[in-house]
């Protein structure tokens, strides 16, 4: 036995709770929806439904993953870690996605997608900080980030809005691919309590 | 329980792969439950409950069964000694490979 095989062990039990992603993604294709008020999300009210929708769904997983997988708490290590990376690398990456293109007079504005190139920085920076990045992360995140590069995004119009659309359908499917590694790795088995 | 002190001796009660991997998975949590340290060990309910209980005799664990939403819950953390022993294990582990020289493990 290793002492790296624990920890990773312990990190990948925590970590790899990928159906949170899913409703992650989900709020950013319904926060898409909500900014071209495409059919019911014209009303306000709508997006506030899915997004109480989704709170309800993340409450759920919760328990699911509570009960099948159990619970710990965090070493406050752990918590410096994730506090460093929010304060010190969240900053940097949206006042380096300001400096790369948006309306400040100091900005490149190049034609790239800030928000693709953010979300697939944040979550792999997320992943560094905590359990490691994996290959599908690099390739889902590595295709977002890929894909916000491209010099063909228009800083007007639907940009934005594709960028959520793309960050979305990336966080849903590493959320996937997460929970899958998750089950294959811990089993699925039922409650178990005591 | 003896203390390991000398050279070559290893902690006998935390050596048994069970309650090595059990105060290893707690000394990278603050606390987890009985399910967590299930499933990240890989031990049965029964081989944990029995880990854990020699565990607590030693007071290299602490245990506090309680309720949540109606369902029991034992939640399990690492006592001051026990972060102090698990330490001195792997320090002694690492000592021991490193004699043992390089492409062995423990």
């Amino acid at each position: 036995m290793q002492h790296s095989d624990v920890t990773t062990a312990v990190a990948e039990n925590s970590h790899f709770r990928g159906l949170f992603g899913v409703v992650g993604g989900c709020l950013l294709i319904l926060s898409a929806l909500g900014n071209s008020a495409w059919g019911p999300f014209e009303h306000p009210a709508a997006f506030v439904a899915g997004v109480v929708v989704l709170g309800l769904a993340a409450w759920g997983l919760n328990s699911h993953y509570n009960s099948r997988y159990g619970w710990s708490r965090p070493t406050g290590r752990h918590h410096r870690r994730m506090a460093v990376a929010m304060f010190v690398g969240a900053p940097a990456i949206f006042f380096g996605s300001l400096l790369l293109s948006s309306r400040a007079s100091w900005s490149l504005d190049l034609p790239l997608n800030t928000i693709a190139i953010s979300m697939a920085l944040i979550m792999l920076m997320v992943g560094a900080a905590t359990v490691g990045v994996r290959t599908h992360h690099v390739v889902v995140y590595g295709t977002l980030l890929v894909a916000g590069l491209l010099p063909v995004w228009e800083r007007e119009g639907m940009s934005g809005n594709t960028g959520l659309w793309m960050a979305g359908i990336a966080l849903i499917i590493s959320g996937l691919l997460d929970h899958r590694l998750l089950v294959r790795r811990f089993g699925s088995g039922g409650d178990a309590h005591a | 329980m003896p203390e390991p002190d000398d050279d070559f001796a290893l902690d006998r009660l935390i050596h048994e792969p069970g309650r090595l991997a059990i105060l290893t998975v707690l000394t990278s949590v603050a606390e987890a439950d009985f399910v967590f340290l299930q499933r990240t060990t890989g031990l049965t309910k029964g081989n944990l409950s029995s880990h854990l209980t020699k565990l607590e005799d030693a007071d290299l664990v602490r245990i506090e069964k309680r309720f949540v939403r109606k369902k029991p819950n034992t939640n399990v953390t690492l006592t001051e000694h026990g972060a102090e022993r698990i330490a001195r294990h792997w320090a002694q582990l690492d000592r021991l490979k490193g004699l043992a020289g390089p492409g062995r493990t423990a």
